[in-house]
């Protein structure tokens, strides 16, 4: 049984009320920092823990808090990334559904460790429900002194704002988040200025993930030294797994980074097994964006070590043999799954999705769309294949956000690993609309030169 | 502006010194010609413009010279500032001109490819851009995406399908007028430029949007499909405008004006002028002074050589720049290794005489007796 730190109370009945959520030791942190820290102490903590950024690109949360500018007179912002819409990720739902206390709570001790009066959430259209549990915890902490002016007696004053999103992909993107909340159009900007001089309305600006800032509760709480002790290596604390797809049991695990690959999908604790008795196909570790991997190199790395649930480990081999941590939604397939198709799903995403700001992204998207439906109806050229590789090469750290790139990844990691079948949809149109490639040629590492 | 130091750096082998605070874009084209990035959706005149088409994409080869180490990506150089001891490349770079034909590709991916009716033709930065960076045909097998068609009104004609969504006429909106009423709408590659419920575009300025749009997506109903720009004679005149400097472009055939325009440099912005200002003009003096007697004419406006606008219209050297010749330098003083001189074995098309300065067919004679 591994540690849980966000999740442990989260099934106590009534704790999403502050009553309940206070008897069953909340809102200590918030009593210890208030009173007994000074801000860069708390920033010092975070530093100390070790815990990186939950949202998916994993950058050091107190690296990040460190960069913000402090201009006199200045406000500054600190901004709750809730825009959770990366396809096959559910964590910071479940965390708002459930404990939203938890956040309220890691947002107070942050806005005070970044001298953040007005701190935003900005949540999803689509979380509509959670935006009233959201609400009624803030209301509830401010009846009870926690949020409003002079919190305990500190003197430090916070008001927390919940702002809907209008259901917009690209708004997850720090930048276009801002432009978002606003009230603009949400296109990303061109960094530099980063958020952290030149933010919300061009004040020095924090944008982090939900599970982040839930985070900082039990760094403040045990301290960060103690937190960093939890996981291996660089990847501290624990970490929220929406597993989701072919498995017996989908849902949010919280797990503490320990764990293998193959025992989080196989424990009973946790995933439970491929539904059904299938076998297991293939994987996306991180979340809809983050290159796919087949089940041999998913369970070991390319140099036959175990591969384990951290950031580290995923990212083992790079793109050509890893993948990566990313937000943590963890997507199997089994046997019967058609990459093809998968990936056509998910281009079709990114070409919607795609803001249509920079022209690689806009285009490219739209075009690998449509080569790949050709291909998944067997209509496609083999041709196509390698257009699509040059494609996705070109849209890859050309845009100006990070879209470009999760549109490009998937394409590029099915076509690497899983090429055969690709082509088999090509030359063997008609059975593929029957049936689905042969697991057998996964079972052990193919040799995949790097086209390009 | 003296107290801001002066930072050297290095863009394709040619050093520049330009203050702290220049992009790279406009050190290179401190510099001039080939090394210049091409721009399609920066303006050097609209604020916060740039970094969306991703043409200009160079690669930082040294950061400065205090932190030497490359930058991991390409940058997009009209919105990188350099720093003292910065080393850029651009042309000499396979990296920048394999993603360059990337982008150029995508930009040409839905676009219709209409220029022969195109009234942008010959003066569209698209089709230099192709022209210079793109590949003989596309690889695309689709439908071109359309789009329902949107009337903005009596003088600016909008082909959508034509647009390559730099936000260009946005930021003109915004920066020059007082309300802005057009945008864009949807996102991804079924955004468009579009006024919110139809209406049309009335401002006393929105006509600039037709000089800044690079391409023909915004073009002037005026002037719709009345002449070819290459056939026109550009003239520099001016008229006490109250509204505006009252500065532009007169497009003559003969006596007749066909457009008004603004002036635009050699980057194809509009000039500034003696002040300062930059130089945009009314709707007044674009659309409705289409007289010469409206007009006091100063001379011929000065195109560049490689345009075809220039062909054939003037004498001699009036009205045209040649190009900027960069070769030699970027490429440590060696000359282009040409495998024949066409001079030393022809006696026609030598470079001292000018081809407008022969009467009727070129002949061998015209080069054996006249000197320019």
């Amino acid at each position: 049984m591994g540690v849980k730190l966000l999740l442990e109370k989260a099934h106590v009945e009534g704790i999403r009320y502050f009553d309940t959520y206070r008897r069953e030791g909340g809102y200590r942190s918030v009593e210890k920092a208030l009173k007994t820290m000074s801000p860069e102490a708390i920033v010092e903590e975070v530093k100390k823990s070790g815990l990186r950024g939950r949202g998916g690109a994993g950058f050091p949360a107190g690296m990040k808090w460190s960069f913000i500018a402090k201009p006199e007179g200045v406000p500054r912002h600190l901004v709750c990334n809730a825009d959770e819409s990366e396809p096959g990720t559910f964590k910071d739902r479940y965390l708002m559904e459930f404990i939203p206390h938890l956040l309220i709570e890691g947002l107070i001790v942050s806005s005070f460790a970044l001298g953040s009066n007005a701190t935003y959430i900005y949540i999803r259209g689509e979380y509509a429900w959670i935006v009233d549990i959201l609400e009624q915890a803030i209301t509830e902490a401010k009846n009870n002194g926690f949020l409003g002016k002079n919190i305990l007696g500190s003197g430090f004053d916070c008001e927390i704002y919940v702002q809907r999103g209008a259901g917009a992909y690209i708004c997850g993107e720090e930048t276009a988040l801002i432009e978002s909340l606003e009230g603009k159009r949400g296109n990303p900007r061109i960094k530099p200025p980063f958020p952290a001089i030149q933010g919300v309305w061009q004040r020095p600006t924090v944008v982090n993930n939900v599970e982040t800032l839930a985070a900082v509760v039990p760094i403040i709480n045990m301290g960060g030294e103690e937190y960093a002790k939890i996981g291996v290596g660089k990847s501290t604390g624990t970490k929220l797994i929406s597993a989701c797809g072919n498995i017996n049991k989908p849902g949010v695990y919280e797990i503490d980074m320990t764990i293998s690959v193959e025992e989080f999908i196989y424990s009973d604790e946790y995933c439970g097994g491929i539904a059904n008795g299938k076998k297991l196909k293939a994987c996306i570790p991180g979340g809809s964006s983050v290159p796919i991997l087949p089940a041999n190199l998913l369970l070991k790395t390319a140099k036959g070590e175990t591969r384990y649930m951290n950031y580290e480990s995923l990212s083992d081999g790079g793109f050509a043999t890893g993948s990566m941590m990313g937000s943590g939604g963890f997507i199997v397939f089994d046997e019967d799954q058609c990459i093809v198709k998968n990936t056509y799903t998910l281009a079709r995403f990114y070409r919607h999705e795609s803001c249509g700001q920079c022209s690689p992204c806009r285009e490219g998207t739209g075009w690998m769309e449509k080569l790949l439906y050709r291909l998944d109806k067997g209509e496609g050229k083999l041709s196509d294949i390698d257009l699509l590789w040059d494609i996705q090469r070109k849209i890859e750290g050309n845009t100006i956000c990070p879209l470009g790139d999760a549109a490009a990844w998937p394409v590029a990691a099915a076509i690497r690993h899983f090429r055969d079948e690709f082509e088999w949809h090509v030359t063997n149109a008609k059975e593929a609309q029957e049936r689905n490639y042969g697991l057998a040629h996964y079972a052990d590492p193919i040799h995949v030169p790097v086209a390009g | 502006m003296s107290d801001t130091p002066l930072f050297k750096v290095t863009i394709d082998n040619i050093t520049v010194e330009v203050p702290a605070g220049t992009t790279i874009l406009n050190a290179a084209r401190k510099i001039g010609g080939d090394v210049a990035p091409p721009a399609m959706c920066y303006y050097s005149k609209l604020q916060g413009s740039g970094g969306k088409c991703r043409t200009c994409l160079v690669e930082v080869s040294k950061g400065s010279e205090k932190d030497p180490r490359p930058m991991p990506k390409l940058v997009a150089s009209c919105r990188t500032t350099v720093m003292d001891g910065m080393e850029v490349k651009n042309i000499t770079s396979p990296k920048v001109l394999d993603a360059r034909a990337g982008v150029v590709e995508f930009l040409l991916l839905n676009h219709p490819l209409d220029c022969p009716i195109c009234d942008q033709a010959g003066e569209c930065h698209l089709q230099d851009l192709s022209y210079e960076h793109g590949a003989e045909g596309t690889r695309y097998e689709f439908q071109r995406r359309t789009f329902k068609k949107h009337d903005l009104g009596p003088y600016i004609q909008l082909h959508m399908t034509r647009c390559i969504l730099c936000y260009r006429c946005v930021f003109t909106a915004d920066q020059l007028t007082q309300k802005r009423e057009h945008g864009v709408l949807d996102r991804g590659d079924h955004a468009e430029i579009a006024t919110h419920i139809e209406k049309s575009l009335e401002n006393d300025f929105i006509g600039n949007v037709i000089d800044v749009c690079p391409v023909g997506a915004l073009t002037d109903k005026t002037f719709r499909f009345k002449n070819r720009v290459w056939f026109l004679k550009p003239m520099d005149a001016h008229r006490d405008c109250p509204n505006c400097c009252g500065k532009v472009t007169l497009w003559n055939r003969g006596d007749e004006v066909f457009r008004v325009t603004a002036r635009k440099d050699e980057w194809g912005e509009v000039e500034n002028t003696e002040d300062g200002k930059t130089a945009w003009i009314c709707n007044t003096c674009r659309f409705e002074k289409k007289k010469t007697s409206d007009w006091v004419i100063e001379g011929p406006r000065l195109i560049s050589r490689q345009s075809v606008i220039s062909q054939g219209h003037y004498a001699g050297k009036i009205g045209t720049t040649k190009p900027h010749e960069t070769f030699s330098a970027v490429h440590a003083g060696r000359s282009p290794k040409l495998l024949m001189d066409i001079h030393s074995v022809s006696e026609v098309n030598k470079p001292e005489v000018h081809l407008s300065l022969i009467e009727g067919p070129a002949h061998s004679t015209d080069f054996n007796t006249k000197k320019d």
